[in-house]
């Protein structure tokens, strides 16, 4: 029972850390139709900027977050106008093309400024291990469950409750009648992919502090975003969530029970079965265009 | 299509060209090591401890009143781009000699590559037992294997740590593998019995689960097979899920990387190594010394092996007078060199002996000798 | 069609002169990379220039031929023909069950999955030690009679001969398939859906066809890889080939016969030159992927064929 509960437990909260890591993917998604093969490589940069203003310059955690979140807001615009709104007509494969080119440089280009080495985001959370009966859990994951569901429930509010918001939410429906209601939909696509980026960032930094901040893990971030994804419907915010937490307690029991060796390939069989069966995913729920 | 061909043929030529000018020069001796991946911590200090050889050899005249030149690659720790690695170095460079590929299935790829070519090739990390098993007069191993390791301090760590229900980690490759294979059969053969045995991969980042699986099993003790990156994040999160299980290590343990990642974690973990900065061997004390005034860091068990391979080299082209590869590969059969973790001497497989091998504690960050083995012919 | 084939005999002729003019063994062995490169590259064109989809999982059927061959010549101690024949035939048959599931879906959808499968295999690969000694990989594949005979520049041309059969064999394969019916029903299948399904083109049937063809190619290119290397391990999946794959596809030209085999040369040569730059590498790939898709969509030779067929002269086809 023990093992049970400990297991639940490690479970979820990296349930809780996927499904934040793969917010940003799915919002690009739901509201740009974009799928952002660079999502993992904009979670490193998080990671890296994150650790280099927390370990090197000494700035302030929150602060540092701050910072992150900005930057990487700017970056994304700023990828976006330049970059994605020159094939933005032209169909789904240039943009996944785009991003993956995007993916292979930020990757190398980080490896090239940082190097290969693992580093960490300084945290001021203690990492002792706290005790709740027979299940362990340290301060600083629990600190950061905390935040990643302040930041989940920020963006969601973002989205349904400002201007913004609404902007981007009929941008989706559809853009030819926002942009006739006089929404500037060019800026309104830069925003979103913006937060995309900066939830990514923000993912990278905070996950940065208790695993590792790291040029290389890019395609491990992006894989897992994707599987999250898929599960629980792309674009959709409660998908997200509860795709993260499939994900994550799955594949603690899995390794916990079974062997490590294949752990990883439960996402994989999850999201095949998924793509067969109900390719929208749990909460999915637009429809094939034409 | 001849369009775009005929570029290339400038280009090579160019390359061609100036290597022939400069091959007059120096001695070239090429190095292969994972420069990027989730060993290149490992790999870039066996350069840095290479690269301290080097200078201090040119220092002194060179050989054969020549300078020395390492010309380096990055293997990946993959046997693939290690392959290519070697097949440029030895076709473009020209180099009399490779040191390489650290993780024994690149060295096992890049072997029949030199046996075809026919130059030397010595490693001072490879551990995969096969690899002297495999009849290849060209191979030279400069350290010990998982065999020679598990036999020189199983019986220790039955005896003194009072081990008897012995989990095991292991990276998912050939070191993992082969190091637990190696430890549990000598373990067992003692008398422990094995309560777990799990592998991870390359760049696992979370071991809750592994770690959580660990504590249910009862165990007295765990071994694990790990290098720094992946090492160093376990150890950490044993600490944070308050797990007091004996530990020791083979791998990159007692490396001055790993102890700083891992902090206070390191405390009372134990790890079986051929190389530590605290052995009170002679010469260790000049290497430890000369090693971190140059990298600001004491060496490692990595940064003696790239020291050794470089030197070792040396001394044999110097005995050889000459860098003909069959007069070299000769005068490596009768190699006598004395370096900073002991003797060095080859048998007719290629693999070293005479050397120490340390069992240490870390104790406050320093790894404090707790018995020694030499590793006999 | 005719200046295509034009263009194929030329690259044909250049690679059967090629050793005349660099004898010696660096030179073959990227002569060799170029041929295994080729055959990788026109089979991934298949699949994203005639079906229109975008496999990102695509190194599974290399792997899968890799695989195959080194297990038939080191486990079952076939000899060299019977392995590279059994690779292509047995990555087929793998891109028709991940086909068959695959196909169903669209876009980004088809993407992830393919590349789910890819990721699957290689875990496979990586942990089912009994079979494929995991990340150990499978060392020591037997070089067949011709290529231990003669010194080692004989060794490698005779390589780079048997790379140069095959290249030109899948690259025969491909163009009887593109100028074949079903080829063209498959770029109409491309150019647009719906108006190829309502003249009662299959876009499932004529997309599995495609990806198995593909698929086969694909395993013939690992099977002659796992041979040169003589080693292969879980890393044949791994995401470097899908980069290499992409870039000889995209710079080279997408729905061209020609295009891969000039990305092939393209992309090795600069993957050896820039050998010195390792870092540096992979983000000027990344920028080349960037600039091919922002400013030349249809790569090299895509442009080169626009620009030829605005010459006034006869009807030139496209593919």
């Amino acid at each position: 029972m023990d093992l049970f509960l400990q297991l639940l437990a490690n479970g979820l909260v990296i349930g809780t850390f996927y499904a934040l890591s793969a917010l940003g993917l799915t919002l690009v998604f739901g509201l740009m139709r974009v799928v952002n093969f660079a999502h993992g490589e904009l979670y490193v940069v998080g990671g890296l900027l994150g650790w280099s203003l927390t370990d090197l310059v000494g700035l302030n955690f929150f602060l540092t977050l701050a910072v992150v979140i900005f930057s990487l807001a700017v970056g994304g615009y700023l990828i976006d106008r330049l970059l994605m709104a020159r094939v933005r007509g032209q169909g789904e494969e240039p943009t996944i093309l785009l991003t993956i080119g995007l993916s292979i440089f930020l990757t190398n280009t980080a490896l090239l400024i940082v190097g290969t080495a693992p580093e960490r985001v300084v945290s001021p959370f203690a990492n002792k291990p706290l005790f709740f009966g027979p299940v362990v859990i340290t301060q600083s994951r629990l600190v950061l469950v905390a935040i990643s569901a302040a930041l989940i429930l920020a963006v969601h509010l973002l989205i349904q409750r400002t201007t913004l918001g609404r902007s981007m939410r009929a941008t989706f429906q559809d853009s030819m009648a926002a942009q006739l209601s006089g929404i500037r939909t060019a800026q309104v696509y830069g925003f979103t992919f913006a937060l995309g980026a900066a939830l990514a960032g923000a993912a990278g930094m905070l996950l940065g502090s208790i695993y590792v901040a790291q040029a290389t893990i890019g395609d491990v971030v992006s894989l897992k975003a994707f599987v999250v994804v898929i599960l629980g419907g792309m674009g959709s915010f409660a998908g997200a969530i509860v795709g993260g937490l499939i994900l994550g307690i799955s594949e603690a029991f899995w390794g916990g029970y079974m062997s490590s060796g294949y752990v990883d390939a439960i996402g994989f069989g999850l999201v095949i079965a998924m793509l067969l069966v109900r390719p929208y995913g749990l909460f999915g729920k637009h429809a094939e265009r034409a | 299509m001849s369009i775009v061909k005929s570029w290339p043929v400038g280009v090579l030529g160019l390359a061609l060209a100036s290597v022939g000018v400069h091959a007059q020069e120096t001695i070239k001796i090429g190095v292969i090591q994972p420069l990027t991946g989730s060993v290149a911590y490992n790999g870039t200090t066996d350069v840095n401890g290479s690269k301290l050889a080097l200078d201090e050899i040119n220092a002194k005249g060179g050989v054969l009143g020549k300078k020395v030149e390492l010309v380096i690659e990055d293997g990946q720790c993959r046997p693939a781009n290690s392959v290519s690695a070697a097949e440029k170095l030895i076709q473009r460079d020209k180099v009399v000699a490779i040191s390489g590929a650290f993780c024994s299935s690149s060295t096992l790829a890049v072997m029949p590559v030199v046996a075809n070519y026919k130059l030397p090739l010595i490693t001072g990390v490879s551990s995969s037992a096969e690899l002297t098993e495999k009849g290849n007069p060209w191979f030279f191993r400069a350290t010990e294997t998982d065999a020679l390791l598990a036999k020189a301090f199983s019986k220790i760590l039955y005896d003194q740590l009072k081990l008897r229900k012995v989990a095991y980690i292991g990276v998912n490759d050939d070191f993992g593998r082969g190091g637990v294979a190696e430890f549990e059969k000598q373990m067992t053969a003692l008398g422990a019995t094995t309560v777990m045995k799990e592998y991870f991969e390359h760049g696992t980042s979370d071991f809750y689960t592994l770690l959580t699986k660990l504590k249910s099993s009862g165990a007295d003790g765990v071994f694990v097979a790990a290098e720094t990156q992946d090492g160093s994040i376990l150890v950490k999160q044993k600490a944070e899920l308050g797990l007091t299980t004996k530990m020791f290590g083979v791998g990159s343990w007692a490396t001055p990387d790993f102890i700083k990642l891992t902090g206070e974690a390191s405390e009372g973990i134990y790890a079986a190594v051929p190389y530590a900065s605290t052995m009170t061997t002679p010469k260790n004390k000049a290497f430890v010394t000369a090693y971190s005034a140059r990298y600001n860091e004491a060496p490692g068990k990595y940064s003696a092996a790239g020291y050794n391979a470089i030197n070792i080299l040396a001394e044999a082209i110097a005995r050889a007078g000459s860098t003909d590869p069959e007069k070299l590969r000769d005068a490596l059969g009768r190699t006598d060199y004395e370096g900073p973790n002991g003797h060095f001497q080859f048998d007719s497989k290629g693999q070293a002996s005479g050397f120490s091998v340390v069992l240490v504690q870390l104790l406050k960050g320093v790894p404090t000798v707790a018995a020694t083995s030499t590793i006999e012919r | 069609m005719i200046f295509e084939r034009n263009c194929l005999w030329g690259s044909l002729a250049a690679a059967l002169l090629a050793p005349l003019l660099f004898p010696n063994q660096y030179a073959l062995h990227i002569g060799v990379l170029i041929m295994f490169s080729v055959m990788l590259a026109t089979s991934f064109n298949l699949i994203i220039g005639y079906v229109g989809e975008f496999p990102l999982g695509h190194t599974a059927f290399l792997g899968v031929g890799a695989y195959t061959a080194a297990l038939f010549s080191s486990r079952l101690a076939m000899p060299f023909h019977v392995a590279v024949l059994a690779a292509p035939l047995v990555a087929a048959l793998f891109g028709l069950v991940i086909g068959a599931i695959t196909l169903r879906l669209r876009g980004p959808f088809f993407v992830i999955v393919t590349l789910c499968f890819a990721e699957v295999l290689r875990l496979i690969a990586n942990n089912w030690i009994d079979l494929t000694n995991g990340p150990m990989g499978i060392s020591g594949i037997e070089k067949p009679v011709w290529a231990t005979a003669g010194d080692a520049l004989q060794q490698k041309m005779a390589y780079y001969y048997v790379g140069v059969l095959l290249a030109s064999l899948s690259l025969f394969v491909a163009y009887r398939f593109v100028y074949s019916n079903i080829g063209r029903a498959a770029i109409a299948v491309r150019e647009n859906r719906f108006v190829a399904q309502s003249i009662g083109i299959s876009p499932f049937y004529l997309g599995l066809v495609t990806f198995v063809l593909a698929a086969g190619i694909a395993g013939l290119a690992g099977g002659f890889y796992a041979n040169y290397v003589s080693f292969v391990g879980p890393e044949v999946f791994g995401f470097s080939f899908m980069i290499s794959m992409i870039i000889m596809v995209l710079a080279g030209g997408k729905g061209t016969l020609v295009g891969p085999v000039v990305g092939a040369v393209i992309v090795v040569l600069l993957e050896e030159y820039l050998r010195d730059f390792k870092e540096l590498r992979f983000s000027i790939f990344g920028l080349i992927v960037m600039a091919v898709v922002l400013f030349l969509p249809r790569g090299i030779m895509g442009f080169i064929a626009r620009r030829h067929e605005s010459y006034p002269r006869g009807a030139t086809g496209d593919a």
